[in-house]
């Protein structure tokens, strides 16, 4: 949802972009921008897109933030105007402020890992050959598994004694670990699950961004007696922050959006050790009949996932101004 | 010629067309059944799935007149959250299997029909109609005085016990432990330790959410408690001496005596691990007996949940509720539809297939029954220990308010704080979210 929003105000920049050009070519701006004719066709291409963004995506947000203005309690017959009383209740429930805890945890130890090590299986991947090919597949393959299957799979994998996990790690004369009944240590499995399920997917990202630096600009640097290290620092990493912004984007909107293994796996114990927000909002919504409660913290992360998508793009437009 | 062999394709071809037309419609008037949805959950998914579509099949062979599509709708929780969410986009189900402790939700929502009306329509009464389930059933299906709901599927935590690691341990399998006492006596024979590490524990409970207020509930029972107010969707008795008592022995049986792991074990992860010989007892469900009968490679035996001062355990399971919100032909078609499948003859064979025990008497006073409980001893214990089950924990906001206590017990379990610190305040956040109940409900002076 928020990608889209993202792609549409990128792109209603480019058409304006586009529009500005045209107009240009043109003797004299004689119209105000909004009615010359290169701004009406524009807004026509994006009219469809539009229309269904409104209805589907910025009429429901504005929908959620008035009504968690109001309180309608779980029997009564009537809505109350509460004003900001349902913020009051969201930050003072202990488990909202235990999921956002959580969820920050979970946000630093997946994305970085996750795109460390995607971006390393990109470096060594770069060059095609059979072999590698065939690597890069493997290394893919964890992303075309649905999460919940995943999850699914995982729990054997982390069962405690006689687990896959488990059984190796024995081989190794490694006592067995309680890896998702333990409030200490459940939420990292989970993050070992996400990393294991997401670096391949940017794997992908990356190869692509790396495919499209020109060769030159290594033969320069090594002309110039630039090492390894040099290389990539001074070449590839610039050059590859616009995929970089654009996978960090996606890596962060995952951990929002994505907590299928959440519920399969622990749902959120024990003792709220796994709990994170949306997952919180699910709760209070279906299970603690606290629908007041889900809105507003709805709105809230609502509000986050903007603040980082917006955030982004203004570097990912950098990151295109360096490109051309 | 040539307009003339078309006239003649015209006279002979419209009289047919028109026939078959006609036909048609004649054929689907008469078998214009009555179209209803059936929302339904199975706990185990797979062969309970596919036996439940048999049976709708069966029923809608058997008349012409109402043709159910049944759903599968995943576990007791998601069902609740999809017919709500059908309800809320006005077109509700017909009919749905719901978890027994999330009748009063629907009725507090005004969402679903009593079944007296219903049954005046047959010419019974309630009293009359209720006289044929376990009496145990009858609170959870009942709200304020009022039947919501027809009992389907029903199970108590019952007691597993490896008959083989009993035997080696010079217990009596044919006995297994009655009381608190003899458990610890017994768990203690079974443990088996390589060293520091436990590689056989004695017992083993579900720990996980939804499952481990439930067992919880059975062990203070036990104790004596009450756990809930019955009568009354407001109140939790959770700092209570009952609770604290029967907490205090989780931890025991943990910290004290190491017969349990101190682990946030799920019910999958139980039932593995009895399987796999790693431990000795578990307490699950008796909808679990059939999966234990097809998957145990070993002797196992039954027994009830031990008793500290009373035998005592909760029921689980699943009733039949008909929504409000669907055309009176509809609501026939409902009610004829749960008619028959909440007869004897169906209760009984859903039992026999699933694990789970009948709601009605008389499913056992069919010779089928008879046969097979003469074959199946473990089956016949958990129909034992039914005279001494009670109600399922249900209160206002039923999972919210369970929540505190299953935090409690969590964190007892795993040894990061003790009874005194949790109790009083799992007591105090459940006390917060029936504050809304109370404040509509009760007379309290000064509020």
């Amino acid at each position: 949802m928020m990608v889209d929003a993202c792609h549409l105000w990128l792109a209603m920049r480019k058409v304006k972009y586009m529009a500005d050009n045209v107009t240009a070519r043109g003797k004299k701006r004689l119209l105000k921008p909004f009615y010359n004719a290169g701004y009406i066709k524009a807004w026509l291409y994006l009219a469809p897109a539009l229309l269904f963004l409104i209805l589907f995506t910025y009429y429901p947000m504005v929908q959620v933030l008035w009504d968690s203005f109001f309180l309608k309690e779980y029997g009564a017959e009537k809505k109350l105007f509460v004003a900001f009383d349902n913020y009051r209740r969201l930050f003072a429930d202990e488990d909202f402020i235990t999921a956002v805890k959580n969820n920050l945890i979970y946000a630093i130890g997946t994305v970085i890992p996750s795109i460390v090590i995607g971006f390393g299986f990109a470096l060594s991947l770069t060059q095609s050959s059979r072999f590698k090919n065939c690597i890069r597949s493997l290394l893919f393959f964890p992303t075309l598994v649905p999460l919940v299957a995943a999850a699914a799979l995982w729990i054997f994998i982390y069962f405690p004694g006689i687990g896959l996990l488990d059984y190796y790690l024995a081989k190794l004369g490694i006592q067995s670990t309680d890896w998702l009944g333990d409030p200490d240590i459940a939420l990292y499995s989970l993050m070992i699950l996400t990393i294991w399920k997401n670096a391949g997917f940017y794997m992908l990202f990356f190869i692509a961004g790396l495919q499209g630096i020109g060769e030159e600009y290594y033969e320069a640097a090594s002309l110039e007696g630039a090492g390894w290290w040099q290389k990539l620092r001074y070449v590839t990493l610039p050059l590859l922050a616009p995929t970089s912004a654009f996978v960090f984007v996606i890596a962060l909107i995952h951990v929002f959006t994505h907590v299928d293994h959440v519920i399969v796996m622990t749902l959120g114990g024990p003792m709220g050790s796994t709990n994170l927000v949306l997952y919180y909002i699910y709760q209070n919504a279906h299970e603690f009949n606290d629908l007041a409660k889900a809105t507003t913290a709805t709105v809230l992360s609502v509000m986050v996932l903007l603040a980082i998508s917006f955030f982004s793009i203004r570097t990912m437009e950098r990151g295109i101004h360096y490109e051309s | 010629m040539k307009s003339f062999n078309r006239i003649k394709k015209i006279t002979i071809t419209l009289p047919i067309a028109a026939i078959i037309v006609i036909l048609m419609i004649g054929v689907s008037w008469s078998v214009a059944a009555e179209k209803i949805n059936f929302y339904f959950p199975t706990s185990v998914q797979g062969p309970l799935t596919r036996e439940m579509q048999k049976m709708v099949k069966q029923y809608n062979k058997m008349q012409n007149d109402v043709k159910v599509v049944a759903t599968f709708t995943g576990s007791y929780e998601e069902t609740k959250i999809k017919a709500s969410a059908a309800v809320k986009a006005g077109r509700p189900p017909a009919v749905a299997l719901m978890s027994a402790n999330f009748i009063h939700e629907f009725v507090a929502e005004d969402q679903i029909e009593p079944i007296e009306f219903f049954l005046k329509e047959s010419k019974q009464t309630t009293s009359d109609f209720l006289s044929d389930f376990w009496p145990g059933l009858h609170a959870n299906a009942t709200v304020n005085g009022k039947l919501y709901a027809i009992p389907f599927q029903n199970s108590t935590p019952i007691l597993y016990i490896n008959a083989d690691h009993f035997r080696e341990a010079g217990l009596d399998p044919d006995n297994p432990p009655k009381n608190w006492e003899e458990l610890v006596v017994a768990g203690k024979k079974l443990i088996r330790k390589e060293g520091e590490k436990t590689t056989r524990y004695g017992l083993m409970l579900p720990m996980q959410y939804n499952y481990v207020n439930w067992v919880f509930q059975g062990f203070v029972m036990s104790n004596g408690g009450q756990y809930y107010n019955t009568h009354y969707l407001g109140e939790v008795y959770y700092d209570t001496s009952t609770t604290r008592g029967a907490l205090q022995f989780y931890s025991d049986l943990i910290h004290k005596h190491g017969i349990m792991p101190a682990s946030i074990t799920n019910s999958k992860q139980v039932s593995t691990d009895f399987f796999a010989g790693r431990t000795s007892m578990m307490i699950l469900s008796t909808g679990t007996l059939s999966h234990v009968r097809k998957n145990a490679q070993f002797n196992y035996n039954v027994g009830f949940v031990p008793s500290k001062v009373r035998n005592g355990v909760p029921i689980g399971g699943a009733s039949m509720i008909i929504f409000k919100g669907i055309t009176e032909k509809e609501r026939d078609a409902a009610w004829d539809f749960v008619s028959w499948l909440t007869a004897p003859e169906q209760l009984g064979s859903w039992s026999r297939f699933s694990g789970y025990f009948a709601p009605r008497k008389s499913s056992y006073e069919m010779p089928v029954m008879k046969e097979f409980m003469a074959k199946n001893k473990d089956a016949a214990v958990a129909l034992d220990q039914l005279q001494y089950a009670g109600p399922w924990y249900s209160t206002f906001k039923t999972v919210a308010v369970a929540k505190p206590i299953g935090d409690a017990i969590q964190a007892v379990v795993t040894g990061k704080k003790t009874v005194e610190e949790v109790i009083p305040e799992a007591q105090r956040k459940a006390d917060e979210l029936l504050k809304p109940y109370n404040a509509a409900h009760s007379y309290i002076q000064g509020q």
